[in-house]
């Protein structure tokens, strides 16, 4: 009964947190687009600006009640958000949330396998360096992950693209779907195929935190008094790490892993753009670009539940993974 | 330029690095070969089919009335009018039209054999709905001067206009008209038109497929199926590359890499860059209570010295890669922009002499000339992070002070150039099809009105050549008056009169074709790169011997 209610004030603690950190970081959001220097006016207009008098001008400050003052503006936003409505984004001319799901899917996808094999990828890395500390294969992993980790994403995908899309010719330059098909001809290869650089490029750049990670933690754990004894008993490599370190280093990759989830959201944006992705990352730098708010303020709060969820994940399977933490919650 | 140099250097530092990227992941890509093949298919996609690359995404859709088709064709739907290569008025839905004595009274007589894609035929009533809701869409399409429009019968769409205005023509030209059967608020996704095309299918954020439309009423393009991929103008370049687009824009720094199949075609504009001066004295604030006014630049000599001495084809050659051509006004080549105000450019002592006679001399000895104690010194803003702007700037500035002139050349933001736009010198861009932009720029109505006219340049009797070219009945009657504004013997706009511009270059826009496809005689392009060249797509074709 205890763990039941337990884990029913956790969880409502949990939401309460969330619901104040939205509050918070969608105020925060819209005071930073009040400060910016896009003229959202402008950025409407765009190049056609040649053509818009000045009657024109205010016709659409009120179309889109850009005269009301910023307070009032935040408010109602708010006020619709309360009642489900995100309002309808100024470049697309289309409802928030239509915007926001559209797109969710495809990011979606490509984050979910970028994030699950630089997982992998990184955690075996991490592994495998400590296992065979200060040999060739260490330092060339270490040497990797240095040099991923100090290289900016939308770089990595350029040249992925360069090399795989334009010399080679192996792979699609863009899209997530191929040109000129129609909808109902695109199969699931085709969009895993458009989708292989882009999560690519996201694992590539995401393994580098993990395994280094791993492999500290598991140089730490190598160097304990217990492995020391479980050495003197004779055992070695794949058996000595599954008996005593793999537990020891899942929990703190695990945790990394989700707390990624921020940095996986910013990669998906340049991984997107590079390669024009139609995730949420392409929109978000047209809403940023072009000073469009409701757009804007409904990505913020979707990266926002995202990230959270990322942070939330890896808190509730510590719990099953180490049964101690279940623990110091009840205290 | 900058922006070549940076990627050649970015390739060769990361040469080694992806050479090993390459070895490491050879073995991740074994669906190769599948790729391969649809690659190979894609590259040799029927004769009647094409695959563009010319433009950003119209991400609001494809609705006229809230701005859809303002540059290049509406392709979905259909004009009243439309402009021929020359930039002349050609029937299009009209087969008529008339202006009344007074200006305020536009008469259209349409064709009765149109059908919509859909079938259903189209009306006056259409027209009249297209203009009704564009007017009240609060969108980029400007009908603040029509009273009202009216269908007597199902051929004749009757304009009432607040105040005559010969430029009328250009909403005739560019706005698309929808059908009022099957408009609704899911209309800019799902277009119905009486346009050359029709859409098929929309991938937001990469691609628009669209096919012939069958019900079209006129000239059939060869093309049966084209795909628009709305790519980065660096992901255009590398489709280029890979070969799996048939057309592509791409900036003038690309210009110099040569792509196999391809050719680099060259089309002329009026996409210009000029140099805006403060004409009134400092000391003055503009109508959103910035400061304004310039001692020097409202110094006539000065302006005029800066225009002659400015080797504009030097420009074209050094900024631009020799892709543009000088600019001698705002409306270079087009029907209203007035040929004598051309002038001999790169001429300093010409620019020294003017300023000897305007009173400005070197005293001091420092190569900048002085006139009552003040130095001939102010800034030239420029949007920072615009290469070409820059680069254009800096030249002008270096040629100036060949002559004495100091010209400071600072990076702004749009927001930060906007507030400091009325005091100093702007390095600004425009370009367009509608006589009305020269109208926006120079008249003393639209004095520091958004952009427009920041400089509060006034001249009582280019206002006065201007309205009566906004009065005349006809694009054809007003453009001797929009001539005589800009340089009526006695005084205009142009060089030789105040001189309230230096106009630079007019940047060509430059597209990758594949080799063999015929993309006709394309008219001048307004500013904005990229829709303009589907303004003919019917002419297209591929040459006999190709593919």
């Amino acid at each position: 009964m205890t763990g039941i209610l337990e884990w029913g004030r956790y969880v409502g603690v949990k939401l309460l947190r969330l619901l104040s950190l939205l509050a918070g970081v969608s105020v925060v959001a819209f005071i930073l687009m009040q400060f910016s220097p896009v003229d959202p006016i402008e950025a409407y207009i765009g190049g056609d600006m040649i053509r818009v008098s000045a009657e024109q001008r205010s016709l659409i400050e009120e179309r889109w009640g850009l005269n009301d003052p910023p307070a009032q503006r935040l408010f109602t936003w708010g006020q619709a958000l309360l009642q489900g409505d995100l309002g309808t984004s100024m470049i697309y001319r289309q409802p928030v949330a239509d915007i926001i799901q559209e797109r969710f899917l495809n990011s979606v996808a490509l984050m979910a396998v970028a994030w699950i094999l630089s997982g992998l990828i990184g955690f075996s890395l991490g592994v495998v360096a400590a296992m065979k500390r200060e040999s060739m294969l260490d330092r060339l992993i270490c040497w990797y992950c240095y040099t991923l980790a100090s290289t900016p994403v939308f770089w990595i995908a350029l040249l992925l693209l360069m090399v795989f899309g334009v010399w080679l010719g192996w792979l699609p330059v863009g899209l997530g779907v191929p040109a000129g098909m129609a909808a109902d001809q695109v199969t699931w290869t085709d969009r895993a195929i458009h989708m292989v650089l882009p999560a690519l490029t996201l694992s590539l750049t995401g393994v580098a935190a993990i395994a280094l990670h791993t492999r500290q933690k598991l140089l730490d754990v190598l160097d304990s008094d217990y492995i020391l004894f479980a050495r003197a008993r004779g055992e070695r490599g794949v058996q000595l790490f599954r008996r005593h370190g793999f537990r020891h280093v899942v929990l703190p990759a695990l945790t990394l892993q989700f707390a990624s989830f921020s940095e996986l959201f910013g990669g998906a944006v340049l991984a997107e753009q590079v390669f024009s992705y139609p995730g949420l990352g392409q929109a978000t730098v047209q809403a940023g670009l072009r000073g469009d708010v409701p757009l804007l303020l409904g990505l913020v709060l979707c990266s926002t539940i995202f990230v959270f969820t990322g942070n939330l994940l890896a808190d509730i399977l510590y719990r099953f993974i180490d049964p101690r933490m279940k623990e110091e919650l009840l205290t | 330029m900058h922006g070549i140099s940076w990627r050649k250097r970015s390739s060769q530092a990361g040469l080694s690095l992806l050479l090993l990227c390459a070895v490491g992941l050879a073995g991740c890509t074994q669906g190769a070969s599948s790729v391969q093949e649809s690659q190979a298919l894609a590259a040799s996609h029927p004769r009647d089919e094409l695959v563009l690359a010319v433009g950003t995404e119209p991400e609001g859709g494809f609705d006229p009335t809230t701005g859809w088709g303002q540059y290049g064709s509406p392709l979905f739907q259909s004009t009243l009018l439309k402009r021929d290569a020359k930039l002349q008025l050609v029937n299009d839905l009209a087969t008529d039209y008339s202006v009344s004595e007074d200006g305020l009274t536009w008469t259209v007589s349409l064709r009765d054999d149109v059908k919509f894609s859909d079938g259903e035929p189209l009306t006056a009533e259409d027209v009249k709905f297209t203009f009704e809701t564009a007017a009240s869409s609060g969108s980029v399409i400007d009908l603040t001067n029509m009273a009202k429009v009216q269908a007597p019968d199902s051929t004749t769409v009757v304009f009432t206009l607040k105040s005559p205005q010969s430029t009328f023509i250009s909403i005739l030209t560019t706005l698309g008209i929808v059908p009022e059967h099957a408009y609704g608020s899911d209309y800019a996704e799902h277009p119905v038109g009486s346009g050359p095309y029709k859409l098929v299918q929309w991938d937001k954020g990469q691609q628009a497929i669209v096919e012939a439309n069958e019900q079209y009423y006129g000239q059939k393009s060869a093309f049966r199926k084209l795909t628009f991929l709305y790519l980065d103008e660096d992901a255009a370049f590398a489709a280029a590359q890979a070969g799996s687009v048939d057309i592509a824009a791409i900036p003038a720094a690309f210009s110099k890499q040569q792509v196999s199949g391809m050719t680099l075609e060259s089309v002329k504009t009026v996409d210009n860059r000029g140099i805006m001066f403060p004409m009134q004295p400092a000391g003055g604030t503009s109508a959103d209570g910035f400061p304004a006014g310039n001692d020097v630049t409202s110094d006539l000599a000065i302006r005029q010295a800066v225009n002659v001495a400015i080797d504009r084809n030097a420009l074209v050659e050094g900024v631009l890669e020799g892709h543009g051509r000088p600019a001698y006004s705002v409306s270079d080549d087009l029907p209203w922009g007035n040929p004598d105000a051309v002038f001999a450019d790169a001429d300093v002592q010409e620019a020294q002499r003017i300023l000897t006679a305007g009173g400005w001399a070197d005293t001091d000895g420092d190569g900048v000339v002085e006139k009552n104690g003040m130095d001939a010194e102010f800034n030239l803003l420029y949007f920072a992070g615009d290469l070409t702007r820059q680069s254009l700037a800096l030249a002008a500035a270096d040629m100036a002070a060949q002559a004495g002139i100091k010209i400071n050349v600072e990076g702004k933001s749009r927001e930060e150039t906007k507030k400091q736009a009325y005091a100093n010198a702007v390095l600004f861009g425009w370009g367009s099809h509608d006589p009305l932009e020269t109208y926006n720029l120079y008249s003393s109505t639209h004095k520091g009105e958004g952009y427009y006219n920041v400089g509060l340049y006034s001249n009582p009797a280019v206002d006065s050549w201007m309205q009566q070219a906004l009065q005349a009945t006809s694009e054809e009657a007003a453009l001797p008056f929009w001539q005589k504004a800009e340089w009526d013997g006695k005084t205009g706009f142009s060089y030789q009169g105040d001189a309230p511009w230096a106009w630079l270059v007019n940047i060509d826009h430059l597209y990758l074709v594949k080799d063999g496809l015929n993309i006709g005689e394309q008219q001048i392009h307004p500013h904005g790169h990229g829709w303009p060249v589907t303004s003919n797509l019917e002419e297209w074709s591929w040459d006999d011997n190709s593919k």
